[in-house]
C-alpha cells in the first residue's frame, strides 16, 4: 500500500511512452514521442481535474464499477501470461478502434483501459450514459479496483481515497478480449507491424484531441464514422507518399510531355523486347540514320537519364512507365553498393536473362540516384564506366563460339535517375544517354492533388495553407505529403501557422554562393517572407538565418569575394565611409581568421567564419536592386596573375639558361623580387632603343652600334621576336617571352618606351637569327669570353658595309669569328656545306616584298661554282671552307 | 655580351669597389680555414650576392664558377610535387627555398641532409666542406628555420651555410646565433657614382657627372638598379649629355597614380577605380607589401602633416594583416578606404557620422 500523490498519475500516464522508443523506426518514434508528450501533458491536466471530481464521487463508483469489468477481467489475466506483445499498453490503439466499434454494438465501454488513450475516449463513449465527467474517473478506478494492488491517495480535502493500481499488462489485454474471437485478433496483431499500430494510435489520439477542442468539435460531426473508414484505409500503408503514389500513367502529376517522352523512349524498345512493330505513335526522327537502325532495332540511346530536383516523382514515373509498357521494373538504388561489381553481379544477369525471377515480364532496369551515393569518387565513375561498357560494347560477331564470356548485347532498356545532371560522375553518361529533365510542376496542380489527398484523409485544409506549403517545399510533392501526414498525426488543423511550424527547416533549397550573396545584400523578398510566414520581428533577426545560409554554400570564400566585389556599389551616399570601414573590418577579420585556420589547421574556426560575412547585411541591405551576378573579378585577377607569372617564370628560365650557357650571373637576377621590381621594367627599356626603320645596308653608324648591342642582349637573354599575325591579319613581331606586359598597365605601354615598329623588329629578328646560326656553327669560339666594345667601335660601322660576304668567307676561320664579333650585324651564317646562308629576310624595306628583292641581291655578287667531288658523300660530315671551293 | 649588371659584376674580392674593410675581413675568413656559417644581410642591390660569390671564389678558386643548373623535384608529405631550381658547382650549391612557398621545409630538410651527408670527394679541393647558399633566407618559414638549426650544428664538418636576406628580423634567434652576421650596407652616393663611372669606362663612354648623380640619387642605394638604369638610359639615347629623365619602373609610376587618385577624390566610385588599379598591380606580380608601401609613401607626401602619422600607422597595421590573411586585395582596399575616410574627415573637419544611417 503506497501513498501516492494524485499528481503521480500523470507520470504514469507518460510511462507507456517509453517502450515506444525502443526498437522502432526513428522517424516514427520521433513523431510518436512528440504526440505522446503532448498527450501526456494534456492527460496530466485532465487527470488532475478528474482527480478533483473523483474525490466528490469516489466511493460509490469504486464499489460500483468492478462489477461491470469483472467478466472480462478473468480472461485478461490469462492472456497476460500468454502474450507479451499485448502487455505494452501501446496496443490500445487497436482496442480504441474496436472500442468505438463496440460502442455501436452497445457493449459496455470497459474495454479500453490503456491509460493514455483511455481518458478522453472513454469520456466520449460514456456520454450516452449521461455520466459524462465522472465516469472517466470511475472507469479508471474500476480497473484499479479489479487488481489486487490498492493505492491509497488523498484528495485535496485530505480525504483518503482508495485506488486500485492496475497491472499494466492486464489492462490492454482486457480490451482485446472483448472482441468476439480473440484468436483472430492475435493473428491480426502479428500481421500488423507494431509501428503501424503506433501510427494509428497517434493519429487517432491526435484526432480525438483536436475534436475535443471546442471549435473543432463543432466542425467534426460524425467522428466515429470517419474513424472507422480511416482505420480501414490505414491498413494499406503507413506513408501517404506510398499510399497515394500514382499507379497509372494518367495519374502522374507534372509535365505530360516529359512523361510521354519517357514513355515513347520505352516504347522504342518494343520491337527489340517484344518483337512487335512499333506502336502507331509518331516516329521520332533521330539522327541521320533514321530510326533504330541497329541490329536489334534498339533506340539510339540505350540509356535514359532522368534528372530533376527531389520529390517530383522521377522514380514513380520510371516505375509507372515500366509497368505501363509491360515491363517488370528492376531497381538498383543508392542503398545498394555502387561499385562496378554490381554491374557484373546484378545488372548483367538481370539484363541477360531478360526477365526477373518468377516473372514472365521482361525486365526494365531502373538505376536510382545514380549521381548520389559515392559522389564523384572513382567508385561511381567506375560504376558508370562499367555500365556504359555493358551498354555500348560491341558484342562479338555472330556465331559466338569462341568466348562464352563475351558480352551479349543489351536488349533491355535502362533508366537512370539523378538529381544533379551535371555531377562529375555523370560526365560520361551524359554523352550517351537520352536526357529528360524534370521541372517543377505548376503549383496549382500540386495544390489540387494535395487537396484531394487531404479530402480522402479527412484532413480539413484551407487552400492558402496548401499554397504556402507548396511554396515552402518548392514543388517537392513528397515533402508536402510528409509534412501533411505529420500534421495529421499531430491531429492538427491544416492552417498556415501549423504548416509553418511543421515545415520549419524542411527544405533549405540548395544555396549557391550567388543566391547567398543576394540574400546578404538585400532583405528577404516579401513573397519569401510570406512563404516562410515570418513576422516582422522574426524577419529582423537575420544573424542566424544568414549565417546558416552562408555556411550551407560550402564556398564561403566565394561569398566573401562577392561581398568584397559588391559592397562598394551599395550605399554610395556614405559621408565618412563609416559603413565601408566596417565592411572592410569584417572582411579583414574574415580573411585573417580563415588564413589562420588554414595555416594552423584549426578547422574548428570554420564555425565562426560565416558570422564575419553576416555583418554585411545590416550595413548594405537594400531593397529592389538588380540581382548580383556571380563575382568574377577575383577569377579574372587570378587568370591575369597566372598568365603573368608564367611569363616571369619563362623569363627566369631564360636567365638561368643564359647563366649556365654564358657563365653569366643572371641567376642573381632571376629571384622573384628583383625580377618583378627591377629587372622587368628596365629590361624593357634596354631592349627597345629608339631605332628608326632603316635598311640594313644604310644604317647610321650610331644606330648600328645600338642595334648590335640590342641583338647581343637579346641573344644572351634568349629573347626573341617571333613573327605572328595579329587579329587584323597583319604581320607583327611579338616579343617572346612577352615581357613587355610588365610595362603595360591598363593596356597602355609606358609612355617613355617607344614601341618598335615592324620594320625594326624585323631587322632585329633577322639579326638574331643570324647570330644564333653563327653560334650554332661555332659553339667553341662563341663560348669564349668576348670583348664587347661596341660603343668604342662605332666607327666600324662604315667599314662593315664594305665588307662583303666574299671577304668574310675568304677569311680564315679564327679571324672570321673575330670579325663576327666586331660586326655582329653582318655575320654570315654558314650552312652544312659551308655555304653562307643568305638571310631570307634581310630587310631593306618595310614590307616583305622588299626583303625578297634584297635577299636576291647578294646572290648575284657571288660567283662561286661548286663542284661535287666524286667519293664525297653526304654521310661524311666535314666542315669545308668556302675558300676550298674557290 | 650580357647586361652590364652582370658583365661588370666583380668576380673577386679584389675587384669590389666599396666596403673595402668587409672585403679584407672576408678574405681573412676564407684564408683562415675556419670558415663559419654566415648570414649576409642588407638592403637590396647592396652587393650581398656579389660578395658571396667573391668569397666562394676566394675559398675554392675558379672552379666555383663552373655552374650547373638543374631542376629537382621534391615530394611533399601530401605527394605534391615541388620543382626547385638548383644552381651548383662542385663546391657549392645555391637554392632559393622561398620558390616553393610553404613547403620550403621539405626542400631544406631533404637537400641539406643529402649534401651534408656526402663528403667532398674532390681531393684537390681547397676546402673539406661544401657551401650551401640559401637565398631569400628571410622568407623562410618557421618550420624551415627550425629544420635548419640542428643541421647547421650537426654537419658542420661537411658543410657551411651562407644565408642571404634583406633583414635579420624574420630569422629566429637560434639561427642568428649560429651564424656570423655580415651586414652589407648600401653604397653611398660617391661609391655609386664611382661604380657607374667604372661601368661607363669599361663600355667606352663617359658618364656625365649630372647623370651619375641623378641616377645614384634615384636608385636609392640600389646599385643593381642604378646600373640597369644607366644601361636603359644609354640604350634609349646614346648621348647622355642631353637632358634626361630617369624613367621610374612602371609599377612605381602606377602606384603613384593610385596614390594621387586617393588624395584627389574620396567616393565609392573612386574606391572601385582604385580597386581596379590595385588588381592590375597585383596581377603584375608586384608584391602587395611593396604596393602598399609605395602608395603610402606617396600619399604621405601629399597630405597634411597631421595625417601622416595616422596613415602610416594604418598602413603598418594592414600590412601586418595582409601577412596573416590570404586575400591581399581585401587589406589593401581596407587601407585605402581607411585613408580616404581619414582624409575626408580631416578635410571637412567635422564628424559627419550623424548624417549616416
Amino acid at each position: 500500500m503506497a501513498e501516492v500523490d494524485t499528481f503521480g498519475l500523470p507520470g504514469s500516464l507518460l510511462a507507456p511512452a517509453d517502450p515506444v522508443d525502443s526498437g522502432h523506426d526513428e522517424s516514427v518514434t520521433a513523431t510518436m514521442t512528440d504526440t505522446f508528450v503532448l498527450t501526456g501533458l494534456l492527460g496530466a491536466g485532465r487527470a488532475a481535474a478528474e482527480e478533483e471530481m473523483r474525490t466528490e464521487s469516489n466511493q460509490q463508483e469504486v464499489t460500483e464499477e468492478p462489477m461491470e469489468v469483472d467478466g472480462s477481467r478473468t480472461q485478461a489475466n490469462e492472456v497476460e501470461t500468454e502474450d507479451v506483445f499485448v502487455s505494452t499498453g501501446l496496443l490500445s490503439a487497436e482496442p480504441s478502434n474496436s472500442g468505438s466499434a463496440t460502442t455501436q454494438n452497445g457493449l459496455p465501454p470497459t474495454n479500453s483501459t490503456s491509460q493514455e488513450s483511455e481518458l478522453p475516449e472513454v469520456t466520449e463513449l460514456l456520454r450516452p450514459y449521461a455520466r459524462a465527467d465522472t465516469s472517466t474517473s470511475s472507469t479508471t478506478i474500476s480497473n484499479f479496483a479489479s487488481t489486487s494492488y490498492i493505492v491509497r491517495a488523498s484528495n485535496f480535502d485530505g480525504k483518503p481515497v482508495m485506488l486500485k493500481r492496475r497491472p499494466r499488462r492486464a489492462a490492454s489485454s482486457a480490451s482485446i478480449l472483448t472482441e468476439s474471437s480473440s484468436a483472430q485478433r492475435f493473428g491480426k496483431l502479428l500481421e500488423v507491424p507494431i509501428h503501424r499500430l503506433l501510427d494509428e494510435l497517434s493519429t487517432d489520439e491526435a484526432i480525438r484531441l483536436s475534436r475535443s477542442d471546442p471549435e473543432a468539435a463543432v466542425a467534426a460531426q460524425q467522428p466515429s464514422g470517419t474513424a472507422t473508414t480511416k482505420s480501414k484505409e490505414r491498413e494499406d500503408s503507413a506513408l501517404w507518399v506510398d499510399r497515394y503514389r500514382p499507379k497509372r500513367f494518367t495519374d502522374l502529376l507534372g509535365d505530360d510531355r516529359v512523361h510521354r517522352e519517357v514513355m515513347s523512349w520505352v516504347k522504342e524498345w518494343d520491337y527489340c523486347v517484344f518483337g512487335r512493330k512499333q506502336g502507331r505513335g509518331v516516329k521520332r526522327p533521330r539522327g541521320e540514320d533514321g530510326d533504330n537502325l541497329d541490329e536489334w532495332k534498339r533506340p539510339n540511346e540505350k540509356i535514359l537519364l532522368l534528372s530533376g530536383p527531389p520529390g517530383l516523382g522521377k522514380t514513380t514515373l520510371a516505375h509507372v512507365v515500366a509497368r505501363h509498357a509491360g515491363y517488370q521494373a528492376f531497381e538498383i538504388n543508392a542503398s545498394d553498393a555502387r561499385s562496378a561489381q554490381v554491374v557484373d553481379d546484378r545488372l548483367r544477369p538481370a539484363l541477360e536473362s531478360g526477365s526477373a525471377v518468377g516473372s514472365s515480364k521482361p525486365v526494365l532496369v531502373v538505376i536510382d540516384e545514380i549521381d548520389g551515393a559515392t559522389g564523384g569518387s572513382d567508385h561511381s565513375a567506375g560504376f558508370i564506366r562499367k555500365l556504359l561498357s555493358l551498354t555500348y560494347d560491341r558484342p562479338r560477331k555472330k556465331g559466338r563460339k569462341a568466348d562464352p564470356k563475351a558480352s551479349r548485347p543489351l536488349l533491355r532498356p535502362i533508366i537512370c535517375i539523378c538529381n544533379d545532371l551535371y555531377a562529375n560522375s555523370l560526365r560520361d553518361l551524359r554523352t550517351y544517354a537520352r536526357i529528360v529533365r524534370f521541372s517543377r510542376p505548376n503549383d496549382i496542380h500540386l495544390v489540387r492533388r494535395i487537396r484531394e489527398i487531404c479530402e480522402i484523409e479527412g484532413l480539413r485544409t484551407e487552400s492558402r495553407a496548401l499554397t504556402a506549403l507548396v511554396g515552402i517545399a518548392q514543388g517537392d510533392l513528397r515533402g508536402c505529403l510528409n509534412t501533411l501526414q505529420l500534421i495529421k498525426a499531430k491531429g492538427k488543423e491544416v492552417t498556415e501557422s501549423v504548416i509553418r511550424t511543421a515545415a520549419a527547416g524542411m527544405k533549405q533549397s540548395d544555396m549557391t554562393s550567388t543566391t547567398v550573396l543576394n540574400d546578404l545584400f538585400s532583405p528577404m523578398a516579401r513573397k519569401r517572407t510570406k512563404d516562410l510566414g515570418l513576422t516582422e520581428e522574426e524577419e529582423a533577426r537575420y544573424v542566424r538565418r544568414l549565417s546558416r545560409e552562408v555556411e550551407s554554400t560550402g564556398a564561403m570564400d566565394r561569398v566573401a569575394e562577392g561581398c568584397f566585389e559588391y559592397y562598394a556599389t551599395f550605399h554610395q551616399h556614405d559621408a565618412n565611409f563609416s559603413r565601408y570601414l566596417k565592411a572592410n573590418e569584417w572582411l579583414a577579420s574574415y580573411d585573417m581568421l580563415s588564413g589562420e585556420m588554414w595555416t594552423e589547421r584549426e578547422f574548428a574556426l570554420a564555425e565562426y567564419l560565416p558570422f564575419m560575412l553576416v555583418g554585411f547585411y545590416p550595413l548594405f541591405q537594400e531593397r529592389g536592386r538588380p540581382k548580383l551576378e556571380r563575382p568574377k573579378a577575383t577569377w579574372d585577377h587570378h587568370v591575369a596573375t597566372t598568365t603573368n607569372q608564367e611569363i616571369y617564370v619563362s623569363l627566369a628560365r631564360c636567365l638561368r639558361s643564359a647563366a649556365s650557357r654564358l657563365h653569366g650571373d643572371y641567376r642573381h637576377l632571376a629571384s622573384d623580387q628583383i625580377l618583378h621590381l627591377e629587372l622587368a621594367p628596365y629590361l624593357n627599356r634596354i631592349i627597345s632603343p629608339p631605332l628608326n626603320p632603316v635598311n640594313r645596308q644604310i644604317i647610321r653608324p650610331s644606330e648600328k652600334a645600338t642595334l648590335a648591342r640590342l641583338v647581343d642582349v637579346m641573344v644572351a637573354l634568349e629573347l626573341r621576336f617571333l613573327r605572328d599575325k595579329n587579329d587584323d591579319g597583319q604581320l607583327v613581331y611579338r616579343l617572346d617571352p612577352p615581357i613587355d606586359v610588365f610595362v603595360t598597365y591598363d593596356g597602355k605601354r609606358a609612355s617613355d618606351i617607344a614601341l618598335s615598329k615592324y620594320a625594326v623588329r624585323h631587322l632585329v629578328a633577322t639579326e638574331i637569327d643570324d647570330k644564333l646560326a653563327a653560334m650554332r656553327i661555332e659553339p667553341a669560339e662563341k663560348s669564349k669570353p668576348k670583348r664587347s666594345d661596341f660603343f668604342s667601335r662605332t666607327t666600324d660601322g662604315a667599314r662593315v658595309d664594305t665588307i662583303g660576304p666574299e671577304d668574310s668567307a675568304s677569311l680564315p676561320a679564327a679571324k672570321r669569328s673575330k670579325q663576327d664579333q666586331t660586326t655582329p650585324a653582318e655575320k654570315v651564317a654558314v650552312d652544312f656545306f659551308g655555304r653562307p646562308i643568305l638571310p631570307k629576310a634581310s630587310s631593306s624595306d618595310n614590307d616583305a616584298a622588299g626583303t625578297k628583292k634584297t635577299s636576291k641581291k647578294p646572290i648575284v655578287k657571288y660567283r662561286v661554282a661548286y663542284r661535287f667531288h666524286e667519293g664525297n658523300s653526304a654521310a661524311v660530315r666535314k666542315h669545308i671552307k668556302v675558300s676550298a671551293f674557290l | 655580351m650580357s647586361l652590364w649588371v652582370d658583365k661588370h659584376r666583380p668576380r673577386t674580392l679584389d675587384d669590389l669597389h666599396y666596403h673595402a674593410g668587409l672585403s679584407a675581413r672576408l678574405r681573412a675568413l676564407a684564408a683562415s680555414g675556419d670558415f663559419p656559417h654566415m648570414l649576409f644581410y642588407g638592403p637590396s642591390g647592396a652587393g650581398k650576392k656579389t660578395r658571396i660569390a667573391c668569397t666562394l671564389r676566394e675559398l675554392f678558386g675558379k672552379g666555383v664558377e663552373k655552374l650547373k643548373i638543374d631542376q629537382r623535384v621534391f615530394l611533399t608529405p601530401s605527394k605534391r610535387k615541388l620543382d626547385v631550381n638548383i644552381v651548383q658547382s662542385n663546391f657549392h650549391i645555391e637554392i632559393t627555398p622561398s620558390e616553393v612557398g610553404n613547403y620550403d621545409r621539405v626542400v631544406i630538410q631533404e637537400l641539406l641532409k643529402e649534401i651534408a651527408q656526402t663528403q667532398q670527394v674532390d681531393l684537390s679541393a681547397k676546402q673539406r666542406f661544401k657551401v650551401v647558399i640559401i637565398n631569400e633566407a628571410d622568407s623562410l618559414t618557421r618550420d624551415a628555420q627550425a629544420a635548419l638549426r640542428r643541421t647547421m650544428e650537426k654537419y658542420m664538418s661537411n658543410m657551411r651555410i651562407i644565408l642571404c636576406g634583406n633583414s635579420t628580423s624574420r630569422l629566429i634567434a637560434p639561427i642568428k646565433s649560429r651564424c656570423l652576421l655580415v651586414r652589407v650596407a648600401a653604397p653611398d652616393e660617391d661609391e655609386m657614382i664611382e661604380v657607374l663611372r667604372y661601368v661607363g669606362k669599361k663600355e667606352g663612354f663617359d658618364v656625365p657627372d649630372k647623370v651619375a648623380h641623378e641616377i645614384s640619387e634615384d636608385s636609392n642605394g640600389n646599385l643593381r638598379k642604378a646600373v640597369l638604369v644607366l644601361e636603359a638610359l644609354k640604350m634609349q639615347s646614346t648621348d647622355l649629355d642631353k637632358p634626361l629623365t630617369i624613367a621610374k619602373p612602371d609599377w612605381e609610376t602606377y602606384c603613384h597614380k593610385v596614390a594621387d587618385m586617393i588624395v584627389q577624390e574620396q567616393s565609392p566610385q573612386r574606391v572601385m577605380d582604385v580597386r581596379a588599379k590595385l588588381y592590375e598591380l597585383l596581377s603584375h606580380c608586384i608584391p602587395p607589401t611593396v604596393v602598399l608601401k609605395t602608395i603610402a609613401d606617396r600619399v604621405v607626401d601629399q597630405v597634411d602633416e597631421s595625417l601622416k602619422a595616422d596613415i602610416m600607422h594604418w598602413a603598418a597595421i594592414y600590412e601586418n594583416r595582409m601577412r596573416v590573411g590570404n586575400k591581399k586585395i581585401f587589406h589593401l582596399e581596407a587601407w585605402v578606404v581607411k585613408v580616404m575616410s581619414l582624409y575626408k574627415r580631416f578635410f571637412y573637419d567635422i564628424d559627419m557620422s550623424g548624417f549616416d544611417d
